[in-house]
């Protein structure tokens, strides 16, 4: 069955989470991607959580997740041999990913005016924390260091702590959906008769770019000459993350227009007479807000945190539980959807990874395969490119692959 | 150096139209429309569509400087002036909007229906971020519309899915996060879940997946000749960027636990104090040279030679000790100083910019990230530009963020090829203008605290 990318050939020279996440966005629906990996792996095999807790590069939990259907060859760009084989790979590729710092793939000779000149066609993809150009382009940066600089993470948190990151790898993801969006909206030119380009996505700049307030905020702040800052929790009457029976909740209702079903709900229905019952959240008396939270509160944390959403959704609130990830893995609704996929692997056996991020009328995703082993593609690969048996046993004792 | 005649933008003759609401759908057509895309906005003029256009919520201008004192800038309209037409002043609409067009029509209403549906003819690309009930009272899901094109796609962003028990479920982005685990995931560790404030990072991540899934969509229509429904739950989407903490559990059975800012192997990585009012600095510690260099530069012999401190294995083992004594030597530093000193010095570290500090940033001038806009009636101000740069295709904001209703006449007369008196009774109906009526826009917001 036709997937979006069927004969798209990519080469991924990139690691940990930006540049593979690009890679298995095209790689779950249809392209060809290969993986080319140092001799020592990605150094996501290296940082787990591993299986059982015991290090292995072939069971990070990062690793897996991030590299489902990718073949991987492994090659050292260092050595002269190594360079000249991957120029032979980068030469049949439509796409290419890639993560050095910038100015390496050029001073291999494999930057992308050089690809370009063989292969108008080519589109490469260059993601680096702070951009290709500019001051800044030879700095460090990681995930915690450029949600700092380029995100909204001064406004997360509690006005009274210090600001948290968000979650995870969150900005290294967001850059990586980046990448490869500017990847396909380049190759769409080139189907269309148009030429390649060279993407430079900076981790940086895709946070100053970030709807997650980043954006909004700016604007707001160039509006005004004002900036943001974190909010004191539980300010807002029976509005925002409160405990419930089992766990927390978030829901909105002090101050909504559903806020007289609210007082119905929670058995206040005798507030609704107070004068400050119909006034917005700002203007309500530190008495009626006291009698408010007060009974919110005891009502939220007479239910579980599920049963109090299910409650105040059939009354029009806006809300969410707060899930732990053993919640979401077990939660009813996304079981019945299917959004886990079953990977086999060898060395972890069958395990239910996140699956698809959108659902295709009629090119749907295929069932996704493990992600390959470290060099497992060697043979395969390097044959194609005309190397014998003992070429490669060679190459391998040299430490090019 | 190659030649490169052709900067053409990938997205040009390419016609969106969207019926979204809130962040996430518009900031698809937003990121479809920066490379190239002719987006229409469809939205209503005889009701107000909340978190929109900020128009569900006028704010006086002393109501909104009271709110920004306490450091919420969500709703500053320019100046804190909200003016006749608050709903052109809005920073949430007016930070996505660049480059579409606004078209006055409510589906809801027959006539209304039609005008939508001569549109939709004329698009490549539909994008709706409503709960799915709407869709489907509206009598707009794709099976009807692929009628009426069949090269269309179709972008759903249900939050939580066109099917299953959550199917209706209402909430904003930062009620998703909840549903995701990302609203746990992100809180201190040592603190409750109220502490951690609100996010709407799902949001963010949607946008730009649904507009490279829209763009994968259009690429192989041109082999097939065929559109699609793509379906992209906000809450789904977000999935994957958590998949290495899903995966602890369901490999090891492991919960996660709240993170903070910790990491799982370095040490130091947090945010540390600075001088000023809620000044900080991040620094990331992954290896004993930088650890040696971050001491080196702060003066903390003294920790360099803490046994407690000589590996990385011991520094994340005694990462609270060890954040609390650095604290007493950043906290002497001014944050941007210390940043490029210890960049200087190899060692992993960034400031905590404010919005104010990101407008300053000396690297996003000089790759010209910022870009000053004139919106009429709004004036000239500086604005995000694009997330992505292009080495050999130029890229600019092309057209400011449109007025409500402000492409009535180009859309109805011309695109859809209404005569002048069809269009004039729809204007005389209320269903085509370009303001809302006065008794719908709620200016009781506007009374003072008592």
């Amino acid at each position: 069955m036709a997937q979006l990318f069927d004969g798209i050939r990519v080469v991924e020279l990139a690691r940990h989470v930006a540049g593979p996440f690009a890679g298995k966005l095209l790689a779950d629906y249809g392209a060809d991607v290969l993986k080319v990996e140092p001799p020592e792996g990605d150094p996501s095999r290296h940082e787990g959580p591993f299986k059982d807790d015991l290090p292995d590069r072939e069971t990070s939990a990062l690793f897996l997740h991030l590299n489902t259907n990718k073949r991987s060859v492994t090659l050292n760009p260092e050595a002269p041999e190594g360079r000249a084989l991957l120029r032979r790979l980068l030469d049949s590729a439509d796409i290419v990913i890639e993560d050095f710092r910038p100015g390496q793939m050029a001073d291999w000779g494999l930057g992308y005016d050089t690809l370009a000149e063989a292969n108008p066609a080519v589109v490469m993809a260059s993601i680096s924390p702070f951009g290709q150009t500019g001051p800044w382009r030879d700095y460090r940066g990681s995930e915690l260091t450029l949600q700092a600089l380029g995100g909204p993470l001064h406004l997360n948190g509690s006005a009274h702590r210090y600001p948290i990151k968000s979650g995870g790898y969150v900005a290294h993801y967001h850059a990586g959906v980046a990448a490869a969006y500017g990847a396909i909206l380049a190759r769409f030119r080139v189907v269309r008769g148009g030429r390649g380009d060279h993407i430079d996505q900076a981790v940086y700049e895709a946070q100053a770019g970030f709807r997650d307030r980043r954006t909004v905020y700016t604007t707001a702040t160039s509006y005004t000459g004002k900036v943001g800052r974190r909010q004191p929790p539980g300010s807002r009457p029976a509005m925002g993350a409160r405990p419930a029976g089992d766990g927390y909740v978030n829901i909105f209702a002090g101050g909504t227009k559903h806020f007289m079903a609210t007082l119905d709900l929670i058995g206040r229905s005798d507030l609704k007479e107070h004068p400050d019952a119909t006034k917005p959240l700002q203007s309500y008396s530190p008495e009626f807000a006291e009698q408010v939270e007060g009974s919110w509160a005891a009502w939220l944390v007479q239910r579980t945190k599920r049963e109090a959403i299910a409650e105040t959704q059939a009354i029009g609130l806006l809300g969410g539980a707060i899930l732990t990830t053993q919640d979401l893995v077990e939660d009813p609704h996304y079981r019945q959807r299917g959004v886990w996929d079953t990977v086999d692997h060898p060395a972890t056996g069958p395990v239910e990874y996140p699956g698809r991020p959108v659902i295709l009328s009629r090119t749907p995703r295929q069932p996704a395969r493990r992600a390959p082993l470290l060099g497992e593609h060697n043979a395969e690969v390097y044959c194609g490119l005309g190397c014998s048996e003992a070429d490669i046993e060679r190459l391998r004792a040299e430490a090019v692959i | 150096m190659t030649d490169h005649a052709d900067s053409t933008l990938p997205l040009d003759g390419i016609r969106v139209a969207e019926i979204t609401v809130v962040w996430a759908g518009p900031h698809v057509t937003q990121v479809l429309g920066e490379w190239g895309a002719d987006v229409i906005r469809v939205e209503p003029v005889n009701q107000i569509q909340p978190y929109s256009r900020g128009g569900e919520r006028v704010m006086s201008r002393d109501m909104g400087m009271r709110a920004a004192e306490s450091g919420t800038i969500l709703s500053a309209y320019p100046d804190f002036e909200p003016g006749e037409d608050p709903w052109n002043r809005s920073p949430a609409f007016n930070a996505h909007a660049r480059n579409k067009r606004s078209m006055a029509c409510d589906v809801m209403s027959p006539e209304g229906r039609e005008a939508f549906l001569r549109l939709i003819e004329h698009v490549d690309v539909l994008v709706e971020n409503n709960v799915p009930v709407t869709i489907e009272r509206a009598g707009l899901t794709y099976d009807v519309l692929r009628e009426v094109n069949p090269r269309l796609i179709m972008l759903r962003m249900p939050a939580y899915g066109l099917d299953g028990p959550y199917k209706n479920y209402r909430g904003f982005g930062t009620h998703v996060e909840g549903m995701i685990g990302h609203h746990w995931l992100r809180s201190y560790p040592d603190g409750s879940p109220e502490e951690t404030g609100e996010a709407f990072t799902a949001d963010a991540l949607a946008g730009v997946m649904g507009a490279f899934s829209v763009t994968a969509a259009l690429m192989e229509r041109g082999t097939s000749g065929e559109g699609q429904q793509i379906e992209m739950p906000l809450a789904e989407a977000f999935l994957p960027v958590l998949g290495e903490w899903i995966l602890d559990y369901t490999m090891n059975g492991r919960v996660a636990q709240p993170q903070g800012n910790l990491h799982r192997s370095h040490a130091p990585h947090g945010v540390y104090p600075a001088q000023g009012e809620d000044r900080w600095i991040a620094i990331d510690v992954g290896s004993d040279e930088e650890f040696a260099a971050l001491c080196a530069v702060l003066g903390a012999q003294v920790l360099l030679a803490d046994e407690r401190f000589a590996t990385g294995v011991g520094r994340h083992e005694h990462s609270k000790a060890l954040d609390a004594a650095l604290a007493d030597y950043t906290r002497e530093w001014v944050n941007d100083d210390l940043f490029h000193r210890l960049q200087a010095e190899g060692v992993c570290a960034g400031a905590v910019h404010d919005e104010r500090d990101l407008l300053a940033s000396p690297q996003l001038a000089e790759r010209g990230f910022f870009e000053e806009i004139d919106m009429p009636g709004v004036g000239t101000h500086r604005y995000p530009g694009i997330m992505t740069k292009w080495e050999h295709t130029p890229n600019a904001i092309r057209l400011p963020p449109p007025r409500l209703g402000e492409h009535n006449e180009a859309i109805y007369l011309d695109l859809l090829g209404y005569a002048r008196e069809e269009y004039d009774a729809l204007v005389a109906k209320g269903l085509v203008g370009d303001t809302y009526p006065e008794s719908l826009v709620p200016r009781t917001w506007m009374q003072p605290a008592p």
